[in-house]
């Protein structure tokens, strides 16, 4: 059974139509990388899922319950995670706050707190740098660190599917590979499901898995990530050359 | 278009005008002094609020600063048109030359609105370089500010007691001539060059100051003439009864003239206009409803305040479901074949 | 030395009453950027609560001649009751409306409120005596201070480090936080939205009615203006402090209190009636030096 599921979704802001009549499942444990040029509809999608800005048509289901027009924070107690582009740390707290703020919602459920704590402390064993530094303020940190910790932080809710809007958004080469790292050895490890947006289908190349690549709101293709990266239809979706 | 696009052009402020002009006529037919008296406030509201209009509504700012302007406006007519013993005895403090000057009405008017106009150049300056939410409280402030000084300076405002003996006019003709002057003033700035370059402004703020606009100055430009205005407009308010306190100008009337473009639609003239005829008619029909309305045998009245709390509500609903007001950006046109496509800003950024 | 240390005291009584009502309006800003024009008619409402509705010169008292733990428990609900019902009522349907339009529906609301008094009690100031034992004078070194002033100088700094305690150590606290600071990224984490504006309100309402108690106290009148007059000073101190920012609210609340008592003091028998328009003054001359106040709250640059 598919963990994530999207019928027919189409996104508009005002008059512009940012994705139209997309569809693809995701199953538990996959990777999944979407890819495609700047204005493909990417972001639109992804916030979309997290119920940021709902579709006007089409249907999306999460771990067999639909969520479509569903508020963010209803979503995101399903277990689907959203780490926004950008990054978005809450400045001002520190770096143990903001990995706190997520653990609220299992607030209900017995002994959360011994839970939440062995939570914090998985989290603080795959990024070490973030225990040295647990009590500084979280907007202090590099452009590396902030993505660890959003990465963090969207592992504390104890999610089934995290989706990650351009981690390597602004990222010197080796801290990404360091990201990707983490990323893959988490999901080995924890059995999550990973959506990722990149611009570039290079990383995706680099780890493998599925890949879905977008352009203009609609699906081009959608295959083996390598397969598709040595493909010229792939050529023709960034540079705007081939029939299409 | 051609030959209509002209005659639209010139449309808008001509039917508000016939608008006004039928109000009038039909106030001296009924005769009667109440209703003649209703109408005039009808038309200092429209005053007012067009005033307010040319500030607001072309540059999207919040002003709750406004009556400010109208409060130096009336204390202004008073000062040029009160009888100097009069003015001995209430407002001591007078320099001599304005204690001996006693001038007719429509020159106090007129005065007043460039001693507002004046005070709002001054201000503006300094308000002016502000936007947004910090704009909107400054104005406050400024309200506050004068408020607090009128309400003090005893020799020359009496403080907040009231300063009487203003003369008393009772014909209509002058507040319509005068509401009627607010709109072609209004609308000659829409239409101008600053007018222009303010609304671009309003609704593309980054465009705007890319191709050169001076958001500041054409802000200032605006709130200068609004403050003209609504000063022209405070005179006459002193005029309709004669008598001036601070607190006749000050959060209530503030609240009125707001909620009546904010009904109208606070980014049309039309709307301005039409807000007061509507939100007035209201007005008129509650205080009727609070003086006591006989039914049969019995007196039935409503509370006091009901006026307020009505006013309020409808403002709020309004902004609920139709933030844009009844008539949005559009304006009154002739001929209507097709109306103007409201544009998508909306007030404030 | 007694005489400056009453000036002191004065200080910090205002300025203590500017911090509590600034921090009500930041609170509220800071989850939802609502500039709550309503927040002083709530202070007025607070008080009223405890009178029968009537339009005689001295207060018909109802609930107020309670004995003090259970009056102040009384209104401070009755305050965080009214926030909440208007966060309920009205503003929820301005969630997507941009910041003027709720400025706006928060100035006629207020109104609302204000005349819905002015309905049951009349616009003459009333007298009412609460807490009369509070009045006496007592001596600190060597300064005769009233009771109440010093009570209202240590209950905002009880309030304020509640409110610190608050914020900082519970979980709601944290949500609230991180709300104000980013309100999406909150709710993409699990933060209830509904639930944390709401909390806003209620600690917004009852620190408004906790104003109100004070004013009430300090003056012997109730008067439905009341809540106007502190709400405008309140705001100037909002947006000084930088809107959204809690701890700027509370510093440029006292700021605000300590410069109103120093100009009392140091300004020209003549100039002193125009104490205030020097103050609101002042106050546009910070604005344009610093337009994002003297502490920026983070994340107010996206969003205003």
């Amino acid at each position: 059974m598919s963990l994530l599921a999207l019928s027919n979704i189409t996104i508009r802001y005002g008059r512009l139509t940012a994705v139209r009549n997309l569809a693809f499942t995701l199953a538990e444990g996959e990777i999944l990388f979407i890819t495609g040029p700047n204005g493909a509809g990417k972001s639109s999608l992804l916030r979309a899922i997290a119920g940021i800005t709902p579709p006007v048509g089409g249907r999306i289901d999460f771990a067999g319950a639909e969520i479509t027009g569903r508020a963010p924070e209803d979503i995101a107690r399903m277990g689907l995670s959203m780490v926004p582009e950008g990054r978005e740390v809450f400045g001002s707290l520190t770096i143990e706050e903001n990995l706190m703020v997520g653990t609220g919602m299992h607030a209900k459920a017995r002994n959360w707190r011994s839970r939440a704590a062995t939570e914090l402390a998985a989290v603080y064993d795959t990024f070490p740098m973030l225990k040295d530094r647990r009590h500084s303020q979280a907007g202090l940190l590099s452009g590396g660190q902030q993505q660890m910790l959003v990465i963090g932080r969207a592992l504390m809710t104890n999610p089934r599917l995290i989706a990650i809007d351009e981690p390597s958004l602004g990222l010197a080469p080796n801290i990404i590979d360091q990201v990707y790292d983490r990323l893959i050895a988490l999901r080995a490890h924890r059995s999550l499901t990973l959506l990722i947006v990149e611009q570039s289908s290079t990383r995706a190349m680099l780890v493998g898995g599925r890949m879905i690549l977008m352009r203009g709101g609609e699906v081009l293709l959608d295959g083996d990530a390598r397969a598709i990266g040595q493909s010229a239809a792939m050529q023709a979706a960034y540079f705007g050359y081939g029939e299409h | 278009m051609r030959g209509s696009a002209a005659l639209r052009f010139i449309s808008t402020p001509v039917i508000l005008t016939l608008i006004l002009v039928a109000l009038a006529l039909i106030a001296v037919a009924s005769g009667s002094r109440p209703f003649n008296q209703t109408m005039i406030d009808i038309f200092l509201r429209v005053i007012l609020v067009v005033g307010l209009y040319i500030f607001v509504g072309n540059s999207g700012v919040i002003s709750f600063g406004h009556i400010g302007f109208t409060c130096l406006g009336a204390y202004a007519a008073a000062w040029l048109t009160m009888p100097p013993m009069m003015k001995q005895t209430l407002l001591p403090g007078l320099p001599d030359w304005l204690m001996q000057t006693q001038l007719p009405y429509w020159a106090g008017a007129l005065i007043a609105g460039l001693w507002a106009a004046v005070w709002a150049a001054l201000f503006g300056r300094i308000l002016m370089r502000l936007s947004g939410i910090a704009a909107s409280i400054a104005t406050f402030a400024m309200l506050a500010m004068i408020n607090s000084v009128y309400s003090n300076w005893e020799s020359v405002t009496a403080a907040t007691s009231s300063v009487v003996g203003i003369p008393i006019i009772r014909t209509i003709w002058p507040y319509m001539i005068a509401a009627v002057l607010a709109v072609v003033i209004a609308w000659a700035h829409a239409i101008s060059r600053a007018g222009l370059a303010l609304r671009a402004a309003r609704d593309e703020p980054t465009a705007a100051a890319a191709s050169g606009i001076d958001i500041p100055r054409e802000r200032l430009i605006a709130f200068v003439i609004s403050g003209g205005v609504m000063g022209m407009g405070g005179a006459l308010f002193a005029h309709s009864i004669g008598v001036v306190t601070p607190d006749t100008f000050y959060l209530t009337l503030t609240f009125t003239s707001l909620s009546m473009l904010v009904v109208g639609g606070m980014g049309s003239l039309s709307g301005a206009v039409l807000g007061v005829v509507i939100l007035s008619s209201l007005i008129q029909a509650l205080r009727w409803l609070e003086a006591g309305v006989t039914v049969g045998t019995s007196t039935v009245s409503i509370p006091n305040g009901l006026q307020e709390i009505t006013l309020g509500i409808v403002m709020i609903m309004i902004l609920a479901f139709r933030p844009m007001g009844i008539f949005g950006n559009k304006e009154l046109i002739w001929p209507p074949a097709r109306a103007v496509k409201p544009d998508q800003s909306r007030p404030g950024q | 030395m007694s005489g400056l240390l009453q000036i002191f005291f004065d200080a910090l009584s205002l300025g203590s009453l500017y911090a509590l009502g600034a921090l009500g309006i930041a609170l509220i800003f800071g989850v939802m950027r609502l500039v709550n024009f309503a927040h002083g008619d709530v202070i007025s409402f607070s008080i009223f609560a405890l009178l029968w509705p009537s339009v005689d010169a001295v207060a018909v008292v109802f609930a107020g001649n309670l004995p003090w733990f259970a009056l102040i428990p009384f209104v401070l609900i009755v305050g965080a009751g009214l926030a909440v019902l208007l966060e309920l009522v009205v503003f929820r349907r301005f969630r997507k409306a941009n910041p003027a339009t709720m400025m706006i529906a928060s100035f006629a609301l207020g109104f609302v409120i204000r005349y819905f008094l002015l309905m049951l009690f009349s616009s003459r100031p009333k007298s009412i005596s609460l807490l009369p034992s509070l009045s006496q004078p007592v001596e600190i070194l060597g300064a005769r201070v009233p009771l109440l002033q010093v009570i209202t100088i240590i209950a905002t700094i009880v309030i304020l480090f509640g409110l610190t305690a608050f914020l900082k150590r519970t979980r709601f606290g944290l949500e609230m936080r991180a709300a104000a600071e980013n309100f999406t990224m909150a709710r993409m984490l699990g933060v209830r939205a509904n639930r944390v504006i709401m909390g806003a309100f209620a600690l917004s309402g009852a620190l408004a009615a906790a104003i109100g108690l004070i004013l009430a106290s300090q003056t012997g009148t109730v008067d439905i203006q009341m809540g106007a007059a502190m709400m405008l000073m309140a705001f100037i101190a909002t947006v000084i402090g930088g809107l959204g920012s809690l701890p700027g609210a509370v510093l440029a609340g006292f700021l605000l209190g300590g410069a109103s008592v120093v100009m009392q003091v140091v300004l020209p028998i003549e100039a002193r009636p125009f104490r205030d328009a020097f103050v609101y003054g002042a106050v546009i001359l910070v604005l344009i030096i610093r337009p994002t106040g003297l502490i920026a709250a983070r994340g107010m640059k996206e969003r205003v």
